[in-house]
């Protein structure tokens, strides 16, 4: 397995866990309503839909840009430009979180108005979106710390944060719905958010902690993390929006009986919000590899990603065709008059699972590359653009069994379009990444684990590779000889393990070599470093040789790069 | 790696040919016998390429020649090697040659 492999997949449980825990968040209000408040306490959720989507937008619209820069800035190894963007997101996310609540407090009233639901469930919801409000501020800050820590490594405390705010949400609000109704359920949505935040401090204990303050900040980095946050928010701006449309639509055309239908539909969509785990496990490699303009890894790494949510959409969709009667089951509709429509609806539903995965990478991936137009278009073609028209179209002309199908269909069909458009744009070569070409020509990438035999392989087709671009002989065989004794001084310090290392020779501006490895935090660039054996004393020899040389930690392992 | 002895009377020349490094240096070694030589040469003509598992050896060699009262000479050092020695400071306590 390459390292690049290694690493997506060690990231990609904790990443999928946390998108699963907070699919289940947002379900969980629908869930415990449905099963203590009934059909009506289902429904009353169901409404509040896009109001959850816009607190999301508001988490995003900081956190997105600011990971990315971090992420990029660490990568190209500004340190202190990196702090720069986490302060200023750190400040936004909690702007953020206040403008998004001072703006529900003062549209909630007319927004329930608009629905036309029955007295019952707009009573509800008006209670619900009343004691949802102090949730508003502390989930974007939950949700922006949560990123931050994973995207400097610690995926184990952010994956927990989840966890502490899935579990403290469930145990409050079970109790406090119970006693307070649906405000109770939404008080303990909020305690479950604060929970989160006091679990995500406990990272800047970390040794190897990369987030701290620094006023390397402009206010124009702001506008910068918001034009790159849109892309990837743009999605949930887009199922607000559609989650409006569509309670407005239901309750208008097909009546308020079936609201609970489309409830459980909404939490079979909702399901892809776990797929985003595939491009949140791949974020922080692929913007690293972006940082460093190696078009090979992120090709590499991306691959990968297509694939994993190719197999997930795929394999949740299979599953819901299968056995509909858990997404109901869930969210405790059991009439026998709505349950067939239910099952239908599910099944139909579930067809968009994966094209939805695949949106959700590309969103992502379209806002590393900083192709954020494009990302917006795709993704507000899948999640609001083409389900509006094809369910416009499919109710009125199937009535609701076409309404669900078109539900289906649509992101699939979105995605096609705008696939078409690229390929037609930006030639077969260059899709669906669209890196430069040019790049890719000047890099070599080589994998290995590290004992003898690997590191002299790659140490030997490392001087190759250098010899065939025209690399004189002496610079070749240096850059062999700090390949072979860095890694084999890694090696020695990780001794009994199994390190996996990727090294990456480039000759397209002057000659560099990036050393990548999952060992123990340490810098091997360090020409002071304690002298215990010949190989140390070379190594440390060869860094005073080589004036330009940088070690950095980056989301948890050694990057070391040489300019030769 | 290719090794290669010639005995001229109390005078034995090591030719060595090949890269030296972790994997292949204990075949190097195997390969530094001296017998009752008085003067060693290891000559290094075809080798482009020595990490420290190499210069271990050869610092191992010189001592051991030393010990014994002969002389050990390094011949026909590549450039790329010879930085090698010079980052090292090798250069300054083998006899090259």
């Amino acid at each position: 397995m390459t390292f690049a492999a290694s690493k997506f997949k060690s990231f990609l449980p904790a990443a999928t866990f946390a998108m699963a825990a907070e699919f289940l968040m947002g379900m969980s209000d629908s869930v415990i309503c449905g099963h203590i408040l009934g059909e009506t306490g289902l429904s009353a959720v169901n409404l509040m839909q896009g109001v959850f989507e816009i607190v999301t937008f508001a988490g995003m619209m900081v956190t997105v840009g600011t990971s990315v820069f971090f992420a990029t800035e660490l990568g190209a190894m500004h340190l202190r430009r990196a702090r720069g963007y986490f302060t200023l997101g750190c400040l936004s996310s909690v702007a953020a979180g206040l403008l998004a609540a001072a703006v529900l407090a003062i549209v909630r009233a007319p927004v329930i108005a608009a629905f036309g639901a029955s007295p019952e469930v707009s009573a509800m919801t008006s209670s619900y979106w009343l004691w949802f409000l102090p949730a508003a501020v502390l989930q974007p800050v939950a949700f922006f710390l949560g990123t931050m820590c994973y995207t400097d490594g610690d995926a184990k405390l952010s994956f927990y944060s989840y966890i502490a705010q899935l579990v403290g949400n469930c145990a409050l609000s079970i109790p406090l719905t119970m006693s307070f109704g649906a405000a109770g359920c939404a008080a303990g949505t909020g305690l479950g958010s604060l929970l989160a935040v006091v679990v995500l401090l406990f990272h800047f204990r970390r040794k190897g902690c990369m987030l701290g303050f620094s006023r390397h900040f402009l206010l124009s980095d702001l506008l910068r993390m918001a034009r790159t946050s849109f892309g990837d928010g743009s999605k949930n701006l887009g199922k607000a929006t559609l989650m409006f449309a569509l309670n407005v639509y239901v309750i208008s055309h097909f009546g308020s009986e079936m609201l609970p239908v489309l409830a459980v539909a909404v939490m079979t969509i909702g399901i892809s919000e776990i797929f985003d785990g595939v491009a949140n496990a791949a974020q922080p490699l692929a913007s690293v590899y972006i940082g460093e303009k190696n078009v090979v890894l992120t090709k590499r790494v991306m691959r990968i990603a297509v694939l994993t949510a190719l197999v997930e959409g795929c394999g949740a969709m299979m599953l819901l065709m299968a056995c509909p009667d858990v997404m109901l089951s869930l969210a405790g509709v059991n009439d026998p008059v709505i349950l067939p429509e239910g099952r239908l609806a599910v099944r139909l539903v579930s067809l968009s699972l994966p094209g939805l995965a695949l949106v959700l990478l590309f969103n992502s991936y379209y806002v590393f590359i900083k192709r954020e137009i494009l990302s917006t278009v795709l993704t507000l073609s899948a999640v609001l653009v083409a389900p509006l028209a094809l369910f416009t179209a499919g109710g009125a002309l199937c009535g609701v069994h076409g309404f669900w199908f078109a539900l289906g269909v649509a992101p699939c069909a979105a995605l096609v379009a705008v696939s078409l458009y690229l390929l037609f744009r930006e030639g077969r070569a260059r899709f669906p990444f669209i890196l430069p070409e040019d790049r890719e020509k000047s890099l070599r990438v080589f994998d290995l684990a590290l004992d003898p035999v690997e590191i002299c392989a790659a140490s030997a087709a490392v001087e190759a590779h250098l010899r065939e671009k025209g690399v004189e002989e002496r610079r070749a065989a240096k850059a062999a000889l700090l390949v072979e004794e860095a890694l084999m001084v890694v090696r020695d310090h990780n001794s009994g393990r199994r390190i996996l290392a990727e090294v990456t020779a480039d000759t397209g501006n002057g000659l560099s070599l990036v050393l990548r490895d999952d060992g123990e935090i340490f810098d091997i660039t360090d020409a002071d470093a304690q002298v215990s054996s010949l190989r140390c004393y070379l190594v440390s020899n060869l860094m005073t040789e080589i004036p330009n040389r940088r070690n950095i930690t980056t989301t948890g392992f050694n990057r070391n790069i040489f300019k030769l | 790696m290719e090794i290669k002895t010639r005995n001229e009377g109390t005078r034995l020349t090591i030719s060595v040919s090949g890269r030296v490094d972790t994997v292949t240096a204990p075949e190097l070694e195997a390969g530094l016998k001296f017998g009752d030589a008085e003067c060693v040469v290891i000559d290094l003509a075809d080798v482009p390429y020595m990490s420290s598992a190499g210069l271990r050896l050869l610092l191992t060699a010189h001592k051991t020649m030393l010990a014994r009262g002969g002389e050990l000479q390094i011949a026909g050092v590549q450039p790329s090697v010879k930085e090698v020695l010079d980052i090292t400071g090798f250069s300054g306590i083998l006899n090259l040659v």
